[in-house]
């Protein structure tokens, strides 16, 4: 599964950054019907969480509502040196990851 | 093939709209009724202009554009289509 | 030689335009018509409006109008800016009122058209002003950015700036376009631009690149282009959709860089072609809703918002129908006939209507979207039995006749609508 990620590689101590994350996934809701006429099985990703040095610091329910490759953003305050890992769920229960270090001084 | 393509042939924008049926004041936009054009139709017959259509329509006839858009008139239509574009070209 | 509109409204005002003529046009059933935008749609409708005996005024601000079809085969060098400008001789000869003037504004309740210098009354009115830039949706791009990285989607002086700035570029460099989200004028129009440019660069500039950085993931007539790029410009284009990060949300004209979520893209030439909405008259005359286009009847084109005014082209919300100079004709030609029937106190029927839009990938190497279009619940729907693409894998020949006849359209229509 393609993610493209971006967060800064460096902030000053109590810096708020951007984290942005775009999921290549097709978010396949369920209700649409192929071009067989059968329904096409619902392929979402359902939970997303963000660890900064090993803490939870953002998590996201998703629902099939979410259009394709979704993108998240949001905001974390840079507090120390730490890695910063973006994390999801996809319909088989499968975790996939992201990780970057975000250096703080 | 590429030798028939420029045969391709012509309506007149300015021919008068009034009456004309649907879908025939858009063959127009390639086919000029009158003056220079590169498309002329003023050479055909309704009947024969009706036939073509009917071809394109069934597949029975080469095209590169004209199957996928006669596909999209019933016979009556193209009838009244060809009728109408008889009436307006120029005949030269 | 007859006196035109503009010397009546400069020698007293419209409110002595010849009024006992008007009283007898519409004793035939005749009326007085205004269109105002000098485009494919305005000036079609023009012309087909006064061929049908109609009193008919085009209201247009430049002198020349330069095609955005076939603007691409300029930006390659393939064809002088010359061969895109047309003028309105053959309008004026075909018994169309050209007043050379800017629109200023619609008097709904009088029926007039303010222009600087006076006004025009209309029993109906055609408002055909294609698109307006929207300067303030991408943030650093404004009309001065547009002088360092040039939309060229609007014909003329853009498209000449952009050739500038291609033939100046050194080889090796990026190209870079922007392509905004739907709806926007000539979906195709980018990815035609794209293989067009590659086209000159390969044969000039070998070491360069086309990089497209779309907000979409999908467009028109991708598989036949891909197939293309991949036959004639292995390399040289890359198109990266949104889901890979390509939707560009900020530019620097500074240091010709664009933006996205994820990474800079510093270029040798950025061509920016920035979101759109109908051309500032739409919005003026409160035809325009709140998506900055216009809500439109598929039978007579008529504004769903104000009554008496019909809207056409680019600017209108033609259901399926893609905006391109093609619709734009077969509208005015709808519209042209509604009005008169209108005129003359008839009920149009519903209408039929067909898109056809030829792309170059090279000057022997052409292909084709068709649609037809009909009314169905009040939106012109595609007709499901009929358009569609070029085949994929079609070989050379086809490639080289869809060539041909793109050229024979382009002055088949031009011929007919300025000629």
């Amino acid at each position: 599964m393609v993610a493209m990620v971006n967060i800064p590689e460096t902030a000053a101590p109590g810096e708020i950054v951007e984290v942005k994350i775009l999921i290549s996934h097709p978010m396949e809701t369920g209700f649409r019907t192929g071009a067989d006429g059968k329904l096409v099985p619902r392929n979402i990703i359902h939970d997303f969480r963000c660890l900064y040095g090993g803490t939870e610091v953002f998590r996201a329910e998703i629902f099939p509502a979410i259009a394709a490759n979704p993108f998240l953003g949001f905001f974390l305050r840079a507090v120390e040196t730490a890695e910063v890992e973006l994390l999801w769920t996809d319909e088989t229960g499968e975790e996939h990851s992201e990780r970057r270090t975000l250096t703080v001084g | 093939m590429r030798a028939l393509v420029i045969v391709l042939a012509g309506l007149a924008t300015s021919a008068s709209a009034q009456g004309a049926p649907p879908g025939a004041l858009s063959c127009t936009g390639c086919h000029a009724l009158d003056a220079e054009a590169t498309m002329p139709l003023g050479a055909f017959s309704a009947e024969e202009i009706s036939a073509a259509l009917a071809d394109y329509r069934d597949g029975r006839r080469d095209a590169t554009i004209m199957d996928r858009i006669a596909r999209g008139f019933t016979p009556e239509e193209s009838q009244a289509i060809a009728e109408w574009i008889a009436d307006h070209a120029d005949k030269e | 030689m007859r006196l035109t509109r503009r010397t009546l409204v400069a020698t007293g005002g419209t409110a002595l335009a010849l009024p006992f003529l008007n009283r007898a046009a519409h004793a035939q059933g005749r009326g007085r018509v205004v269109v105002v935008g000098g485009g494919f749609g305005g000036a079609t409708a023009a012309r087909a409006l006064a061929s049908l005996g109609h009193e008919v005024t085009l209201v247009e601000r430049q002198p020349t109008y330069w095609t955005c079809p076939f603007s691409n085969t300029v930006l390659a060098g393939l064809n002088p800016i010359e061969s895109i400008a047309f003028g309105y001789d053959g309008l004026s000869a075909a018994g169309v009122t050209v007043v050379r003037g800017e629109a200023q504004g619609i008097d709904t309740d009088a029926s007039q058209v303010r222009l600087s210098d006076g006004s025009l009354p209309y029993d109906r009115l055609i408002l055909a002003p294609g698109i307006d830039l929207r300067y303030d949706a991408l943030p650093g791009y404004d009309e001065a950015a547009s002088e360092v990285m040039p939309h060229a989607w609007k014909a003329g002086a853009q498209t000449e700036l952009l050739r500038r700035q291609l033939e100046a570029m050194e080889d090796g460099g990026v190209v870079a376009i922007a392509v905004p989200e739907n709806p926007f004028r000539c979906p195709p129009g980018p990815y035609e631009r794209a293989s067009l440019i590659a086209h000159y660069l390969k044969s000039t500039k070998p070491r360069s690149k086309v990089l497209i950085l779309d907000a979409k993931d999908a467009f028109s007539k991708r598989p036949l282009f891909e197939e293309a790029w991949a036959a004639l410009y292995p390399g040289l284009v890359e198109w990266v959709p949104v889901s890979m990060g390509g939707k560009v949300v900020g530019v620097d004209p500074a240091t010709l860089t664009l933006m996205t979520d994820f990474a800079e893209h510093q270029v040798a030439v950025a061509n920016v072609i920035p979101p759109q909405r109908a051309g500032g008259i739409a919005d003026a005359s409160g035809v325009a809703d709140a998506t900055g286009w216009c809500p439109v009847s598929p039978e007579t084109f008529e504004s769903a918002l104000v009554p008496g005014i019909h809207v056409i082209g680019d600017a209108c919300l033609a259901g399926a129908m893609p905006k391109s100079a093609f619709s734009a004709n077969a509208q005015a030609l709808v519209a042209a006939q509604a009005i008169d029937m209108l005129l003359r106190g008839e009920t149009p029927g519903a209408p039929k209507l067909i898109n056809t839009c030829y792309s170059l990938a090279a000057p022997d190497y052409a292909f084709t979207v068709a649609g037809v279009y009909q009314p169905v619940e009040g939106a012109l729907a595609e007709v499901e039995s009929a358009g569609g693409t070029s085949p994929v894998g079609a070989p050379p020949d086809v490639r080289a006749t869809e060539a041909d006849y793109a050229r024979a359209w382009y002055a088949t229509i031009t011929g007919s609508v300025f000629g």
